[in-house]
Protein backbone atom coordinates (compact mmCIF):
# COMPACT_ATOMS: atom_id res chain seq x y z
CA UNK A 1 0.00 0.00 0.00
CA UNK A 2 1.29 3.79 -0.97
CA UNK A 3 1.62 6.01 1.53
CA UNK A 4 -1.21 8.52 -0.07
CA UNK A 5 -3.37 5.09 0.05
CA UNK A 6 -2.58 4.57 3.51
CA UNK A 7 -3.73 8.17 4.34
CA UNK A 8 -6.76 8.02 2.65
CA UNK A 9 -7.93 4.60 4.42
CA UNK A 10 -6.93 6.46 8.15
CA UNK A 11 -9.08 9.69 7.15
CA UNK A 12 -11.51 7.60 6.33
CA UNK A 13 -11.07 5.56 9.25
CA UNK A 14 -11.00 8.31 11.68
CA UNK A 15 -14.13 10.14 9.89
CA UNK A 16 -16.11 6.95 10.45
CA UNK A 17 -15.06 7.21 14.18
CA UNK A 18 -15.76 10.44 14.73
CA UNK A 19 -19.41 10.31 12.88
CA UNK A 20 -20.38 7.61 15.05
CA UNK A 21 -18.96 9.31 18.54
CA UNK A 22 -20.75 12.60 17.34
CA UNK A 23 -24.32 9.85 16.57
CA UNK A 24 -23.37 8.10 20.69
CA UNK A 25 -22.99 11.51 22.24
CA UNK A 26 -26.12 12.91 20.77
CA UNK A 27 -28.32 9.91 21.39
CA UNK A 28 -26.41 9.95 25.38
CA UNK A 29 -27.60 14.08 25.33
CA UNK A 30 -29.81 13.42 27.77
CA UNK A 31 -28.81 16.95 29.72
CA UNK A 32 -31.34 19.83 30.51
CA UNK A 33 -34.95 20.17 31.47
CA UNK A 34 -37.32 17.58 31.14
CA UNK A 35 -41.56 18.08 32.00
CA UNK A 36 -43.30 14.50 32.33
CA UNK A 37 -46.08 13.70 29.82
CA UNK A 38 -48.73 11.31 29.88
CA UNK A 39 -49.26 8.17 28.23
CA UNK A 40 -53.35 6.86 27.69
CA UNK A 41 -55.85 7.67 25.01
CA UNK A 42 -54.63 9.56 22.13
CA UNK A 43 -51.03 9.57 22.74
CA UNK A 44 -48.47 8.90 19.91
CA UNK A 45 -47.70 5.17 20.18
CA UNK A 46 -43.93 5.50 18.91
CA UNK A 47 -43.38 7.80 22.03
CA UNK A 48 -45.66 6.68 24.97
CA UNK A 49 -44.72 5.00 27.58
CA UNK A 50 -45.84 1.39 27.56
CA UNK A 51 -48.54 0.69 30.12
CA UNK A 52 -46.85 -1.19 33.73
CA UNK A 53 -46.43 -4.57 34.43
CA UNK A 54 -48.76 -6.18 36.93
CA UNK A 55 -47.89 -5.55 41.02
CA UNK A 56 -47.99 -8.72 42.57
CA UNK A 57 -47.65 -8.24 46.53
CA UNK A 58 -46.69 -11.30 48.52
CA UNK A 59 -49.98 -12.02 50.52
CA UNK A 60 -49.22 -10.61 53.71
CA UNK A 61 -48.62 -7.46 52.36
CA UNK A 62 -51.10 -7.41 49.78
CA UNK A 63 -53.58 -7.92 52.31
CA UNK A 64 -52.24 -4.83 54.48
CA UNK A 65 -52.05 -2.52 50.92
CA UNK A 66 -55.97 -3.63 50.48
CA UNK A 67 -57.10 -2.57 54.00
CA UNK A 68 -55.22 0.66 53.84
CA UNK A 69 -56.11 1.27 50.37
CA UNK A 70 -59.52 0.94 51.55
CA UNK A 71 -59.58 2.90 54.30
CA UNK A 72 -58.02 5.79 52.25
CA UNK A 73 -60.40 5.53 49.82
CA UNK A 74 -63.40 5.75 52.79
CA UNK A 75 -61.72 8.89 54.32
CA UNK A 76 -60.98 10.91 50.95
CA UNK A 77 -64.42 10.33 50.06
CA UNK A 78 -65.91 11.32 53.40
CA UNK A 79 -63.53 14.67 52.39
CA UNK A 80 -60.91 14.03 55.18
CA UNK A 81 -58.13 13.13 52.91
CA UNK A 82 -55.34 10.97 54.90
CA UNK A 83 -52.16 12.48 55.34
CA UNK A 84 -49.26 11.43 53.00
CA UNK A 85 -45.27 12.51 54.17
CA UNK A 86 -45.62 15.17 51.21
CA UNK A 87 -48.47 16.97 53.15
CA UNK A 88 -46.00 17.28 56.58
CA UNK A 89 -43.70 19.12 53.22
CA UNK A 90 -40.97 15.75 53.35
CA UNK A 91 -39.69 15.41 50.11
CA UNK A 92 -41.08 12.28 47.63
CA UNK A 93 -37.35 9.96 47.53
CA UNK A 94 -36.81 7.67 45.41
CA UNK A 95 -38.65 6.55 42.81
CA UNK A 96 -41.71 8.86 43.26
CA UNK A 97 -39.59 12.18 42.77
CA UNK A 98 -39.05 10.98 39.45
CA UNK A 99 -42.79 12.07 38.86
CA UNK A 100 -44.37 14.38 40.57
CA UNK A 101 -47.65 15.74 38.75
CA UNK A 102 -46.68 17.90 35.88
CA UNK A 103 -43.30 19.41 38.03
CA UNK A 104 -39.95 19.39 35.29
CA UNK A 105 -36.90 17.82 36.20
CA UNK A 106 -33.27 18.70 35.18
CA UNK A 107 -30.77 16.65 34.47
CA UNK A 108 -26.79 17.62 34.49
CA UNK A 109 -24.21 15.67 32.94
CA UNK A 110 -20.68 15.80 33.91
CA UNK A 111 -17.65 13.86 34.08
CA UNK A 112 -18.23 10.86 35.70
CA UNK A 113 -21.76 12.09 37.49
CA UNK A 114 -25.26 12.61 36.22
CA UNK A 115 -27.33 14.38 38.68
CA UNK A 116 -31.17 14.57 38.44
CA UNK A 117 -32.67 17.51 40.29
CA UNK A 118 -36.34 18.13 40.86
CA UNK A 119 -38.46 20.79 41.00
CA UNK A 120 -41.04 19.53 43.08
CA UNK A 121 -39.16 19.77 46.49
CA UNK A 122 -35.95 20.95 44.94
CA UNK A 123 -34.84 16.81 45.25
CA UNK A 124 -31.40 16.22 44.03
CA UNK A 125 -30.08 12.50 43.16
CA UNK A 126 -26.89 11.23 41.80
CA UNK A 127 -25.74 9.02 39.51
CA UNK A 128 -21.80 8.04 39.96
CA UNK A 129 -21.29 6.38 36.80
CA UNK A 130 -19.23 3.57 36.07
CA UNK A 131 -18.35 2.91 39.77
CA UNK A 132 -19.02 -0.46 41.64
CA UNK A 133 -22.23 -0.68 43.80
CA UNK A 134 -22.11 -1.12 47.39
CA UNK A 135 -24.09 -3.91 49.26
CA UNK A 136 -27.18 -2.87 50.29
CA UNK A 137 -26.06 -3.38 54.04
CA UNK A 138 -23.43 -0.69 53.61
CA UNK A 139 -25.75 2.19 51.92
CA UNK A 140 -26.96 4.32 55.01
CA UNK A 141 -31.06 4.00 54.28
CA UNK A 142 -31.93 7.64 52.72
CA UNK A 143 -34.60 9.09 50.60
CA UNK A 144 -32.76 8.62 47.38
CA UNK A 145 -30.19 5.81 48.46
CA UNK A 146 -26.96 5.41 46.10
CA UNK A 147 -27.45 4.80 42.73
CA UNK A 148 -24.34 3.97 40.26
CA UNK A 149 -25.13 4.03 36.11
CA UNK A 150 -23.46 2.75 33.30
CA UNK A 151 -24.06 3.49 29.58
CA UNK A 152 -25.10 0.47 27.56
CA UNK A 153 -25.02 1.66 23.95
CA UNK A 154 -27.57 4.38 24.43
CA UNK A 155 -29.37 3.64 27.58
CA UNK A 156 -28.55 4.93 30.73
CA UNK A 157 -28.62 1.64 33.26
CA UNK A 158 -29.09 3.19 37.06
CA UNK A 159 -28.89 0.64 39.76
CA UNK A 160 -30.11 1.75 43.25
CA UNK A 161 -30.30 0.74 46.39
CA UNK A 162 -30.49 2.09 50.20
CA UNK A 163 -34.32 3.63 49.99
CA UNK A 164 -35.52 3.68 53.76
CA UNK A 165 -38.95 2.12 54.53
CA UNK A 166 -40.33 4.97 55.53
CA UNK A 167 -40.15 6.48 52.23
CA UNK A 168 -43.39 5.40 49.97
CA UNK A 169 -42.66 3.58 46.73
CA UNK A 170 -44.40 3.45 43.18
CA UNK A 171 -48.23 4.78 44.34
CA UNK A 172 -47.57 4.90 47.88
CA UNK A 173 -46.36 0.96 48.51
CA UNK A 174 -44.64 -0.26 51.17
CA UNK A 175 -41.53 -1.79 50.59
CA UNK A 176 -38.16 -3.21 51.94
CA UNK A 177 -35.17 -2.68 52.93
CA UNK A 178 -34.09 -4.68 50.41
CA UNK A 179 -35.76 -2.97 47.32
CA UNK A 180 -33.67 -2.49 44.64
CA UNK A 181 -34.29 0.02 41.40
CA UNK A 182 -33.09 -0.15 37.88
CA UNK A 183 -33.60 2.11 35.65
CA UNK A 184 -33.44 2.34 31.87
CA UNK A 185 -33.06 5.69 30.74
CA UNK A 186 -32.86 6.91 26.82
CA UNK A 187 -34.01 8.94 24.51
CA UNK A 188 -36.79 7.79 22.02
CA UNK A 189 -36.10 10.44 19.78
CA UNK A 190 -34.19 13.69 21.13
CA UNK A 191 -36.95 15.41 22.45
CA UNK A 192 -38.59 12.41 24.27
CA UNK A 193 -37.29 10.31 26.88
CA UNK A 194 -38.07 7.36 28.93
CA UNK A 195 -37.55 5.85 32.16
CA UNK A 196 -38.10 2.43 32.36
CA UNK A 197 -38.07 2.03 35.98
CA UNK A 198 -38.00 -1.64 37.36
CA UNK A 199 -38.42 -2.44 41.24
CA UNK A 200 -37.23 -5.82 42.83
CA UNK A 201 -37.87 -6.43 46.46
CA UNK A 202 -37.94 -9.84 46.84
CA UNK A 203 -38.97 -9.41 50.98
CA UNK A 204 -42.63 -7.86 49.74
CA UNK A 205 -43.20 -8.48 45.86
CA UNK A 206 -43.82 -11.83 44.41
CA UNK A 207 -41.99 -10.89 41.30
CA UNK A 208 -40.44 -7.38 39.91
CA UNK A 209 -42.47 -4.94 38.35
CA UNK A 210 -42.04 -2.37 35.59
CA UNK A 211 -43.24 0.87 34.67
CA UNK A 212 -42.49 3.84 31.91
CA UNK A 213 -42.06 6.85 32.94
CA UNK A 214 -41.75 9.45 29.60
CA UNK A 215 -40.90 13.51 29.61
CA UNK A 216 -40.64 15.83 27.22
CA UNK A 217 -37.63 17.95 26.62
CA UNK A 218 -38.42 21.46 27.81
CA UNK A 219 -35.71 24.11 25.91
CA UNK A 220 -34.56 26.77 27.48
CA UNK A 221 -36.76 26.27 30.75
CA UNK A 222 -35.53 27.69 33.95
CA UNK A 223 -36.14 26.05 37.07
CA UNK A 224 -38.15 27.48 39.18
CA UNK A 225 -37.31 26.83 43.34
CA UNK A 226 -39.58 25.11 45.70
CA UNK A 227 -39.07 25.82 49.46
CA UNK A 228 -42.16 24.27 51.98
CA UNK A 229 -41.73 27.29 53.78
CA UNK A 230 -45.64 27.77 54.14
CA UNK A 231 -47.55 24.76 54.43
CA UNK A 232 -50.92 25.59 55.47
CA UNK A 233 -52.16 22.04 55.36
CA UNK A 234 -51.91 20.39 58.37
CA UNK A 235 -52.91 17.11 60.52
CA UNK A 236 -55.61 17.75 63.02
CA UNK A 237 -55.95 15.25 65.99
CA UNK A 238 -58.19 12.71 64.93
CA UNK A 239 -55.28 12.32 61.70
CA UNK A 240 -57.44 14.71 59.05
CA UNK A 241 -55.41 17.01 56.75
CA UNK A 242 -56.72 20.54 57.10
CA UNK A 243 -56.53 23.83 55.68
CA UNK A 244 -55.56 26.59 57.94
CA UNK A 245 -57.78 29.44 56.69
CA UNK A 246 -56.74 33.48 57.61
CA UNK A 247 -53.12 33.98 56.03
CA UNK A 248 -49.75 33.05 56.68
CA UNK A 249 -49.16 31.98 60.24
CA UNK A 250 -46.90 34.42 62.09
CA UNK B 1 -52.76 -24.63 54.08
CA UNK B 2 -54.72 -25.09 50.56
CA UNK B 3 -57.43 -22.42 51.84
CA UNK B 4 -54.45 -20.08 53.25
CA UNK B 5 -52.69 -20.60 49.79
CA UNK B 6 -56.16 -19.59 47.78
CA UNK B 7 -56.57 -16.78 50.07
CA UNK B 8 -53.13 -15.96 49.20
CA UNK B 9 -54.13 -16.04 45.53
CA UNK B 10 -57.16 -14.01 46.30
CA UNK B 11 -55.08 -11.47 47.97
CA UNK B 12 -52.71 -11.32 45.57
CA UNK B 13 -55.22 -11.10 42.50
CA UNK B 14 -56.88 -8.24 44.66
CA UNK B 15 -53.52 -6.52 44.87
CA UNK B 16 -52.84 -6.86 41.14
CA UNK B 17 -56.31 -5.31 40.44
CA UNK B 18 -56.40 -2.50 42.81
CA UNK B 19 -52.48 -1.08 41.76
CA UNK B 20 -51.58 -2.72 38.89
CA UNK B 21 -52.31 0.44 36.65
CA UNK B 22 -50.55 2.18 34.32
CA UNK B 23 -48.57 4.73 36.48
CA UNK B 24 -50.73 7.50 38.39
CA UNK B 25 -49.59 10.95 38.72
CA UNK B 26 -49.31 12.14 41.93
CA UNK B 27 -50.95 14.98 43.36
CA UNK B 28 -52.75 16.62 46.06
CA UNK B 29 -56.24 15.18 47.46
CA UNK B 30 -58.89 17.93 46.97
CA UNK B 31 -61.09 15.55 48.53
CA UNK B 32 -61.29 18.20 51.68
CA UNK B 33 -63.23 21.03 49.16
CA UNK B 34 -66.98 20.50 48.25
CA UNK B 35 -65.79 20.94 43.87
CA UNK B 36 -69.17 19.85 43.15
CA UNK B 37 -70.89 23.16 44.66
CA UNK B 38 -69.01 26.18 43.46
CA UNK B 39 -69.43 29.65 44.93
CA UNK B 40 -67.90 33.26 43.25
CA UNK B 41 -66.61 35.27 45.59
CA UNK B 42 -65.71 39.11 44.79
CA UNK B 43 -63.31 41.19 47.04
CA UNK B 44 -60.33 43.48 47.87
CA UNK B 45 -57.27 41.10 48.08
CA UNK B 46 -55.55 41.72 51.48
CA UNK B 47 -52.92 39.35 50.55
CA UNK B 48 -50.78 37.32 48.45
CA UNK B 49 -48.75 34.84 49.28
CA UNK B 50 -46.60 33.33 46.48
CA UNK B 51 -45.25 30.64 47.98
CA UNK B 52 -44.84 26.49 48.09
CA UNK B 53 -46.30 24.59 48.54
CA UNK B 54 -49.32 26.85 47.57
CA UNK B 55 -50.14 30.00 46.44
CA UNK B 56 -52.69 31.57 48.79
CA UNK B 57 -54.84 34.93 47.96
CA UNK B 58 -56.52 36.51 50.99
CA UNK B 59 -59.37 38.29 49.70
CA UNK B 60 -61.70 40.83 52.00
CA UNK B 61 -65.27 39.97 50.55
CA UNK B 62 -68.25 42.75 49.55
CA UNK B 63 -70.56 40.78 51.13
CA UNK B 64 -70.13 37.97 53.56
CA UNK B 65 -70.93 34.52 52.10
CA UNK B 66 -71.71 31.97 55.02
CA UNK B 67 -71.18 33.77 57.65
CA UNK B 68 -67.50 35.36 57.04
CA UNK B 69 -65.78 38.53 55.42
CA UNK B 70 -62.60 36.70 55.17
CA UNK B 71 -61.76 33.95 52.70
CA UNK B 72 -58.56 32.85 51.91
CA UNK B 73 -57.99 30.55 48.67
CA UNK B 74 -55.51 28.01 47.86
CA UNK B 75 -53.89 28.35 44.02
CA UNK B 76 -51.32 25.39 42.64
CA UNK B 77 -47.88 25.95 42.94
CA UNK B 78 -45.84 29.10 41.77
CA UNK B 79 -43.71 26.57 39.09
CA UNK B 80 -47.48 25.75 38.28
CA UNK B 81 -48.75 28.88 38.27
CA UNK B 82 -46.51 30.07 35.60
CA UNK B 83 -46.54 27.37 33.45
CA UNK B 84 -50.32 28.46 33.33
CA UNK B 85 -49.95 32.11 32.50
CA UNK B 86 -49.18 33.57 36.02
CA UNK B 87 -46.82 36.01 37.07
CA UNK B 88 -45.97 36.37 40.81
CA UNK B 89 -47.51 39.46 41.13
CA UNK B 90 -50.06 38.89 38.69
CA UNK B 91 -52.34 39.75 41.24
CA UNK B 92 -51.60 42.22 44.21
CA UNK B 93 -52.92 43.57 47.39
CA UNK B 94 -55.58 46.25 47.40
CA UNK B 95 -56.92 44.10 43.50
CA UNK B 96 -60.34 43.83 43.21
CA UNK B 97 -60.89 40.65 42.68
CA UNK B 98 -63.91 37.96 41.47
CA UNK B 99 -63.07 34.61 41.98
CA UNK B 100 -64.69 30.98 41.10
CA UNK B 101 -63.78 29.05 44.42
CA UNK B 102 -64.18 25.05 45.48
CA UNK B 103 -65.17 26.08 49.61
CA UNK B 104 -63.95 24.00 52.02
CA UNK B 105 -66.31 21.11 52.88
CA UNK B 106 -66.28 21.45 56.59
CA UNK B 107 -67.83 25.34 56.54
CA UNK B 108 -64.67 27.04 57.21
CA UNK B 109 -64.05 30.31 55.13
CA UNK B 110 -61.29 28.67 53.22
CA UNK B 111 -61.13 27.26 49.49
CA UNK B 112 -59.58 26.48 46.03
CA UNK B 113 -59.47 28.47 43.14
CA UNK B 114 -61.21 27.31 39.70
CA UNK B 115 -60.49 31.03 38.46
CA UNK B 116 -59.97 34.13 38.61
CA UNK B 117 -61.04 37.56 36.94
CA UNK B 118 -58.74 40.43 37.54
CA UNK B 119 -59.13 44.19 37.64
CA UNK B 120 -58.87 44.37 34.20
CA UNK B 121 -61.01 41.74 33.16
CA UNK B 122 -58.61 38.97 32.40
CA UNK B 123 -59.29 35.49 33.59
CA UNK B 124 -57.20 33.14 35.11
CA UNK B 125 -57.30 29.11 36.21
CA UNK B 126 -55.50 27.48 38.42
CA UNK B 127 -52.19 26.65 36.41
CA UNK B 128 -52.81 23.30 34.28
CA UNK B 129 -50.70 21.96 31.77
CA UNK B 130 -48.14 24.46 30.10
CA UNK B 131 -49.40 26.12 27.48
CA UNK B 132 -52.89 26.58 28.53
CA UNK B 133 -53.73 30.24 28.23
CA UNK B 134 -55.86 32.76 30.34
CA UNK B 135 -59.41 31.68 30.94
CA UNK B 136 -59.05 28.37 31.13
CA UNK B 137 -60.32 26.01 33.74
CA UNK B 138 -57.64 23.71 34.79
CA UNK B 139 -57.57 20.39 36.51
CA UNK B 140 -57.30 20.45 40.23
CA UNK B 141 -54.02 22.13 40.87
CA UNK B 142 -51.51 19.60 40.04
CA UNK B 143 -49.61 20.20 43.56
CA UNK B 144 -47.12 17.69 44.99
CA UNK B 145 -48.79 15.09 47.70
Amino acid sequence: MTIPRIAVVLCLAVGVGAIAHAQSSAARNIGGAWVPMGGGRGADPKIAPPPATAIVLKPTYAAAQEARRAADAERTRRGEPPPSPAVLCLPYGMPRMMTVASYPIEILQTPGQITIVTEAFSEVRRVYLDQPQLPIDEVPPGYYGRSVGKWDADTLVVDTVGIKESVPSYNGLVHSDRMRITERIRLVTPDVLHDQITIDDPVVLEKPFTYTLAYRRLPNYEMVEFVCENNREYVDEQGRVRMRVGGAQK
Amino acid sequence: MARQRIAGLVASALATLTIGIAPVLAHHSFSMFDQATPLTITGVVSGVEWTNPHVYIELDLVEPIKGAKHWSIELGSPSILQRGGWKFNTVKKGDKVSAVVSPLKNGEPGSLLTRITLPDGRVLGNGGPTGVGPGTTAPPAATPR
